[in-house]
């Protein structure tokens, strides 16, 4: 399952050059706060005004986030990063805010700035802060209102931007579209594999993502192999296969909705009874919690992850895997937007353990598992670069506390965060995808 | 009017009312705004999760907590001493049974009293402390902040006086800075007091609705 590391780093490159391919923004200069505020404002509900309310300032959350424990920068505080939500919140919507007007300054375009590296480059919207903060304070989801501000206010950060404007203008994913997906399938076919495009019916609509169409084509693979192994009735869709969400990632909500609808859309005209999500952290919740609210209403067909299907078919004895064998040492790193934001974590165990390998979780797991540093976005944002290092760095030390020889995962942006970190540094221990090993070890 | 006849009287009236509006105003405020219908299937009960959190949450993940544990030690220290001189403290049970509930209950014997009164400060020194000494602590704590820590201390120190040496002047003015206290707290952090079980409560559900135990 080895990956081409020149089209690695050719990927690599791809996304240094994003920058330079963003277009300017349309929201002009001087409506950038009122923007930003008309967002703030409908989407503060009472959960995030309870939770702007409740802080104690105790700085236990620090404690929590990967980056500011590598870096021991205060600025990285996790609720450091609502300071701008809450300055709007006291000002304009707190029952004290005729009293807070009184004390804190108005929001500036300046403001909004400053925030920006904060809640784009310093954030995965982890939620790990959450889960030690003695008030329950949701940052991560205050963070993302925080990012939903900004996006209408024009303040994406460029190459995050240039992936967002080319899904909402494109429908593509760095150049990949229906043609890339065709060729993909067409290299697929030639392998000896059935490959369903663009079916006009089928029980089960599998997404899968341009991270997996250029560069873990083996992930790709694995899926239609453990498909076509299970002999359920499935396709995908040459109109809606692109799982990963950049609208969703960026905050800007129109294109969270394109991109959504059209799956959503297309699911329904097939008849789709479930829709598979790749191994793409942020797809999972873009369709699985995010998608029915996009929509305006429930959504007809169950969501799944493919990490959360295959161990559904283990568990419930429909798919078998040969052994790899106890020798080999795995631990398993949980994507955030699939464990702790998803509830996927009995699944990809219940198939490692299937496979027979001797699994080592690591000193922080499941639900308190630390983010690999890429996620919401980072992956792609050169300045996050730092950040990305720093939550590697720790990442690192907690696989190398298992012992393990060989880290599993269910996320094409952890996989890429890990092996670019794994080539900084020089790290030999291999990063494997779940489905990978599933659909090398079909019985 | 004498400077006690005030404290006893129209301004501990004053206080009280502030106290009682301003945190139901608060609440209600926050309470009021509503949430959008979430039309995702839950994986499992978001009303089981922010129950569970309201409990859990009071005993910290062990993956913390080596790095959590001076705050949550002084944290309890101060809590749980000060929750205790509130109300089991003989002269404030004697005062609840006066002027609020009309009923009294069994008080702490003096020795706990002053075991639980140094419980209580060497918690808030150490909260303190932690507030002023530790870099994030000291970025993100406003004048607030410090101005609550302060009157409280002060509340307990000439509360700790008053009891001790039952002077009608301490008296007094632990009655004054209490009532300060009152008028002070709807309009700072120290409304956590009250607005904890339903912040927990909205993370719980939550993540309860997506089968994630917090
Ligand atoms: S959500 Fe994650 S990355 Fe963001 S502040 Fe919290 S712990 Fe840090
Ligand atoms: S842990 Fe919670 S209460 Fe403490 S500073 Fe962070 S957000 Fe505020």
């Amino acid at each position: 399952m080895a990956i081409d590391m020149n089209v690695f780093r050719g990927f690599a490159e791809q996304i240094k050059m994003l920058p330079q391919m963003a277009r300017p923004t349309d929201c002009p200069e001087n409506e950038r706060v009122s923007h930003a505020k008309a967002i703030f404002s409908a989407k503060i509900d009472a959960s995030n005004a309870t939770h702007l309310e409740s802080c104690v300032h105790c700085g236990l959350c620090a404690e929590a986030c990967q980056f500011y424990i590598e870096t021991e920068d205060p600025e990285l505080t996790p609720i450091h990063k609502l300071d701008l939500l809450k300055r709007y919140y006291r000002r304009e919507k707190a029952p004290l805010r005729w009293l807070h007007r009184l004390i804190e300054p108005e929001i500036t375009e300046d403001d909004l700035k400053a925030t920006q590296h904060l809640v784009y480059e310093s954030c995965t919207e982890c939620g790990r802060c959450g889960l030690v903060c003695p008030m329950g304070i949701d940052i991560a989801s205050m963070v993302h209102i925080t990012r939903e501000g900004l996006a209408h206010a024009g303040l994406i950060p460029a190459g995050l931007r240039a992936v967002e404007q080319e899904q909402g203008s494109r429908g593509t994913v760095f150049g990949v579209g229906p043609e890339q997906l065709r060729q993909a399938a067409e290299e697929l076919r030639a392998k000896g594999h059935v490959v369903p495009i663009d079916k006009d019916k089928a029980d089960i609509l599998v997404l899968t993502s341009t991270i997996d169409v250029l560069l873990f084509k083996d992930a790709l693979e694995a899926t239609v192999k453990v498909m076509n192994h299970l002999g359920v009735d499935w396709t995908m869709h040459s109109c809606a296969f692109e799982g990963a969400n950049f609208g969703l990632l960026s905050g800007y909500s129109k294109v969270q909705q394109s991109a959504s609808e059209r799956i959503t859309k297309q699911a329904i005209a097939l008849g789709a009874k479930l829709v598979i999500v790749p191994e793409c952290g942020h797809a999972y919740p873009a369709m699985r919690w995010a998608g029915a609210n996009v929509h305006g209403g429930p959504l007809p067909f169950e969501v799944m992850a493919i990490s959360e299907y295959l161990g559904r078919e283990v568990m419930e004895g429909r798919l078998h895997v040969n052994p790899i064998g106890a020798g080999k040492h795995v631990t398993y790193h949980d994507p955030c937007k699939v464990g702790r934001h998803g509830g996927v974590f009995d699944e990809p165990r219940a198939v490692l353990q299937a496979l027979g390998v001797d699994m080592r979780e690591m000193p922080s797991n499941r639900a308190t598992n630390f983010c690999c540093g890429g996620g919401a976005g980072l992956f792609v944002m050169e300045g996050a670069e730092p950040m990305r290092n720093a939550a590697f760095d720790l990442k690192r030390r907690q696989v190398e506390a298992t012992g393990a020889d060989s880290v599993v995962t269910a996320c094409g942006s952890c996989r890429i965060n890990l092996m670019a970190g794994a080539g900084r540094t020089q790290w030999a221990t291999p990063i494997e995808s779940l489905v990978e090993l599933v659909g090398a070890n079909l019985k | 009017m004498s400077f006690s006849e005030f404290v006893d009287g129209p301004f501990w009236y004053f206080s009280a009312t502030v106290f009682v509006i301003g945190v139901l105003w608060r609440l209600i405020g926050m309470l009021s705004m509503g949430s959008k219908t979430d039309y995702s299937v839950p994986r499992s009960s978001g009303a089981a999760g922010a129950l569970g959190i309201n409990i859990k949450r009071f005993f910290p993940r062990s993956d913390f907590w080596s790095r959590i544990k001076l705050q949550v030690v002084a944290g309890y220290l101060f809590h749980v001493g000060l929750f205790a001189l509130l109300f089991f403290a003989a002269p404030h049970i004697e005062f609840y049974r006066e002027y609020v509930t009309g009923f009294g209950w069994t008080a702490l014997p003096e020795w706990a009293f002053i075991l639980v009164s140094e419980i209580a400060f060497l918690g808030l020194l150490l909260l303190i402390l932690h507030r002023l000494m530790n870099p994030v602590t000291r970025m993100i704590s406003d004048r607030g902040d410090y101005i609550g820590s302060i009157l409280i201390f002060l509340v307990m120190l000439t509360g700790c006086l008053a009891l001790a040496r039952s002077h009608e002047a301490l008296r007094v003015t632990h009655f004054f800075l209490a009532e300060l206290l009152l008028l002070y707290f709807p309009f700072s952090a120290l409304m956590h007091t009250f607005t904890f079980p339903f912040s927990r409560g909205f993370a719980g559900a939550h993540y309860g609705r997506r089968g994630v135990k917090v």
